[in-house]
């Protein structure tokens, strides 16, 4: 009975063994398939960083597996940890990603605002810009490059009902540096008039 | 007790010939490179700047996979891994060189969209300095505003690396600035066409001459080039800069246009005292600016109820106001104008007498190289 117990123990360490030489196939499989899931989602567009972490992180669990694979006795143990752990990472990713993709919208939002605001600003301060020697010319060719920021203006909104939040985005950040750029010569204009 | 060493035995021996499974022989190194390799070409986007080969480095890594596979599936005694291990190589060769491939086409497309990014640029900016000469910049202004603005976000896609837009915000500006370079054409078209110039110069000559011969003072304005000469018995005396109303470059119509009027005039009233400092008022219009007026009404040209127009002076205030249609000079300057100037003066006020330089030649050479 004794003798059967050792053999069983020595049955199981053989199996373990075994188990530990196959590669985890299906787990490196998963997480790709994951990984590839969340980008086709929109990760690549909102949540590049945290993309780009995971495939350093299904990088560093390849090499893992590689140099287990290098090994007389093999352990794929950490690799499957880390192939496991990459995969809830990608869950959660998944997960979050509606609030990063809410969030690229808010931030364009606020972005667009911002552009407004800079054409307001230019607009009042040009209202009250000296029109006077020196300064009348530059201020009408500063109040039609202000009117070509405006009509850009309303292509922010266009980019955000096709739900294009970073070109949005890109959009509002331009207009809003043309705008205060306008500023900035008007200021000049007023100084120079001083 | 015999039956049970014996199933001892055997088992150590089977547990012996697992290990020797496991050790010999090994997957080839080269997998896991080229699991890799996938990987970076992956991030540098190969799927999308070589689609085709990249396909073709994952079918051809699929079925290197699927081979090692089948090895694995043998006993290790009748693995033999060295074909596939050749077809690896060979895949990962191929892989670097996708690799590479793509990384200088990804630098390629970079060094082209920046050269292009500069070179549009670097238009707009010359567009801008030629919007200077001339007061009538609204519309080109306006559309440099959206060429920059297109521009810039062609920048940011620029700084991603994200260059499969690109070509469409560097189009659109392009479109505006073509829209900019017509409005400026719509201004300056006239002053390019040859019977305009000759006509222009001819009063110009005449006006020389004339004060040559009749040893007079004469004043000859050049609109393009914003300048006013004095002559004084057909010799240039003077040279100042002048300032022009909001559509200076036309040539006046009616009442309200902000327009300077073209044409052979002379002084009617010396003002010594006036709301731009002295001013000498011109007889406009005179009678081609009668005739020119009645054809336009006649053709619907010139806003009901709308006159003539007149009250046009060389004036005092600055150089840099923009006058309703007069000419503006400098305070200083008008002194010495005001001074030599009778009532009676010839004054002749041209679009240009020459297409060198003036922004005719600049739009000329714009043109030629585009």
């Amino acid at each position: 009975m004794k003798g059967l117990t050792k053999n069983l123990v020595l049955v199981l360490a053989i199996a373990v063994v075994l188990t530990g030489c196959k590669q985890p196939t299906q787990l490196i499989d998963d997480a790709k398939a994951a990984i590839e899931d969340v980008t086709k989602a929109g990760a690549d567009k909102y949540a590049a960083d945290d993309l780009k972490k995971l495939n350093t992180d299904l990088t560093a669990a390849l090499d893992e597996v590689n140099a287990q694979d290098k090994k007389f006795l093999k352990k794929f143990g950490t690799a499957k940890e880390m192939l496991t752990k990459l995969k809830t990472d990608v869950d959660a990713l998944k997960a979050a990603l509606p609030a990063k993709i809410e969030a690229a919208k808010n931030a364009a939002i606020q972005l667009q605002s911002e552009a407004k605001a800079a054409i307001d600003e230019a607009k009042a301060l040009l209202a009250k810009a000296p029109k006077g020697k020196g300064t009348a010319k530059d201020i009408e060719a500063m109040k039609a490059e202000l009117t070509g920021a405006e009509t850009a203006f309303a292509e922010i909104q266009t980019a955000l009902d096709a739900q294009d939040y970073i070109g949005a985005a890109d959009k509002a950040k331009s207009i809003k540096e043309k705008a205060a750029a306008v500023v900035s010569q008007v200021q000049a204009a007023i100084e120079k008039k001083k | 007790m015999k039956t049970l060493s014996r199933t001892r035995g055997a088992l150590l021996l089977g547990s012996l010939f697992f290990v020797c499974s496991c050790k010999t022989p090994l997957a080839p190194p080269e997998a896991q490179q080229a699991e890799v390799l996938d990987q970076a070409l992956w991030r540098s986007g190969a799927s999308f700047y070589a689609q085709e080969n990249y396909v073709q480095f994952k079918q051809s890594l699929k079925s290197a996979k699927e081979k090692i596979t089948r090895e694995k599936a043998k006993f290790g005694w009748f693995r033999d891994y060295e074909p596939v291990r050749a077809e690896f190589r060979e895949l990962l060769q191929n892989g670097e060189d996708l690799l590479a491939k793509v990384e200088g086409l990804k630098s390629s497309k970079s060094k082209y969209y920046s050269e292009q990014t500069a070179a549009l640029s670097a238009r707009i900016e010359r567009l801008k300095q030629m919007t200077d000469y001339f007061n009538e910049n609204g519309p080109v202004r306006k559309s440099l505003a959206q060429a920059e603005i297109k521009l810039s976000e062609a920048g940011l896609l620029l700084q991603k690396e994200q260059f499969e837009s690109m070509g469409n915000y560097l189009s659109d500006s392009m479109t505006f600035i073509r829209q900019a370079e017509q409005a400026m054409m719509d201004v300056l078209s006239r002053y390019m066409d040859r019977k305009e110039l000759e006509k222009w110069r001819r009063w110009a000559d005449e006006t020389i001459v004339e004060s040559k011969a009749k040893e007079t003072i004469a004043i000859l304005v050049n609109k393009l080039e914003r300048k006013l000469t004095l002559y004084k018995k057909g010799v240039a005396v003077g040279s100042y800069d002048i300032g022009l109303g909001k559509y200076g470059l036309s040539d006046k119509l009616y009442s309200g246009d902000e327009a300077t009027p073209e044409g052979r005039y002379h002084i009617i009233r010396k003002i010594p005292s006036s709301p731009f400092y002295k001013a000498l008022l011109i007889n406009y219009p005179n009678e081609e600016d009668q005739k020119a007026f009645a054809l336009a009404k006649n053709k619907g040209l010139v806003p009901a109820e709308t006159g003539i127009g007149g009250y046009i002076e060389i004036h005092g205030g600055g150089k840099d106001n923009l006058t309703k249609g007069c000419i503006g000079l400098n305070d200083r300057d008008m002194d010495e104008i005001y001074r030599q100037a009778e009532v009676g003066t010839a004054v002749t006020i041209v679009g240009a007498v020459s297409v060198e330089k003036t922004i005719l030649a600049d739009i000329k050479k714009f043109e030629k190289n585009g």
